[in-house]
């Protein structure tokens, strides 16, 4: 279900088997996935055209980096919904350089016994420039909220 | 822009958007990896969330509010010390327009003296004037 797109993600050499996600044993702090990816004017082009914003400077909010380092590690067959996303900007990057992503389990909780898993990616340029923080607070229920959100036949 | 001074209760440029299906698959495009997910798969929509339609990444609706905060403070000011904190009430999709508005909340001297931190309430609402996203956007200006 998950592979990488040809001639963009550089990630290590060797493909680890994934995991099964198993949100009892997820750990807060664990580390993800660390990859390397180019990006390239194409994708800053595609970025800016599907949100249709010809000055949008943040493609790597497309790339979801937390999402993609939850990915390079866990197989995740029950999903989940986005409940929230937190992002710090501090430099935008710049196409035609290499980004680094760092992800890892910044948290977990129930509330109104649903399970949350908040992922946690920072990335930096080839140059060492801090480029974004984000977080993304996943509800790991999504039929909980689907069929709320589902109109009654 | 950012030397202004920006008082409380000022507003934000709207940000009006339109979502189609295609928008939303060109956004999961962006990605490195090539994942079918409840966004650009109506299987897996169904299969996960069971509902009838994919969903849009409340990622897209952090980027419409990037934009509006943008276009408020100047990229000068945004892209260097802006954040933006949203949290997901009601499901985007295809068909959808979700407008982004905002106001300024608050003002108070930023960490180290550095400048001022002006906070945003964030509020995105669809066509009907329901609210998809709440929370708040924040920038350090001069």
């Amino acid at each position: 279900m998950t592979r990488p797109r040809s001639n963009q993600a550089t990630t290590p050499a060797a493909k680890p088997k994934l995991k099964i996600f198993n949100y009892d044993t997820a750990k807060i702090g664990e580390e993800l996935g660390s990859y390397e990816y180019l990006l390239t004017q194409e994708m800053v082009n595609t970025f800016r055209a599907a949100v249709s914003d010809p000055e949008a400077a943040f493609p790597t909010l497309g790339v979801k980096h937390d999402a993609t380092s939850l990915a390079m590690v866990y197989e995740d067959n029950v999903g989940g919904v986005n409940a929230g996303n937190e992002v710090e900007f501090f430099n935008a990057p710049i196409a035609g350089k290499k980004i680094r992503v760092t992800g890892r389990i910044h948290d977990k909780y129930l509330r109104r016994d649903k399970p949350y898993l908040v992922i946690e990616a920072t990335a930096t340029d080839e140059d060492g420039r801090l480029l974004e923080k984000l977080r993304t607070y996943q509800m790991k229920k999504p039929d909980e909220v689907g069929k709320k959100w589902q109109p009654a036949k | 822009m950012a030397t202004r001074k920006i008082e409380v209760s000022a507003k934000i440029p709207t940000v009006t958007k339109h979502i189609t299906q295609e928008s939303i698959n060109q956004f999961e495009a962006c990605g490195i990896l090539d994942r079918q997910n409840i966004h650009n798969s109506p299987e897996l929509a169904k299969q996960r969330l069971g509902t009838t339609f994919p969903i849009a990444s409340g990622r897209m609706s952090v980027v419409y509010a990037t934009e509006a905060l943008r276009k408020f403070f100047g990229p000068q000011v945004f892209n260097h010390t802006g954040t933006v904190n949203l949290k997901f009430l009601r499901p985007v999709k295809s068909g959808d327009t979700v407008t982004v508005t905002g106001e300024v909340s608050a003002r108070q001297p930023a960490e180290k003296g550095k400048g001022t931190m002006v906070t945003v309430s964030l509020l995105c609402q669809n066509q009907n004037g329901d609210q998809t996203a709440v929370g708040v956007g924040t920038a350090v200006v001069p």
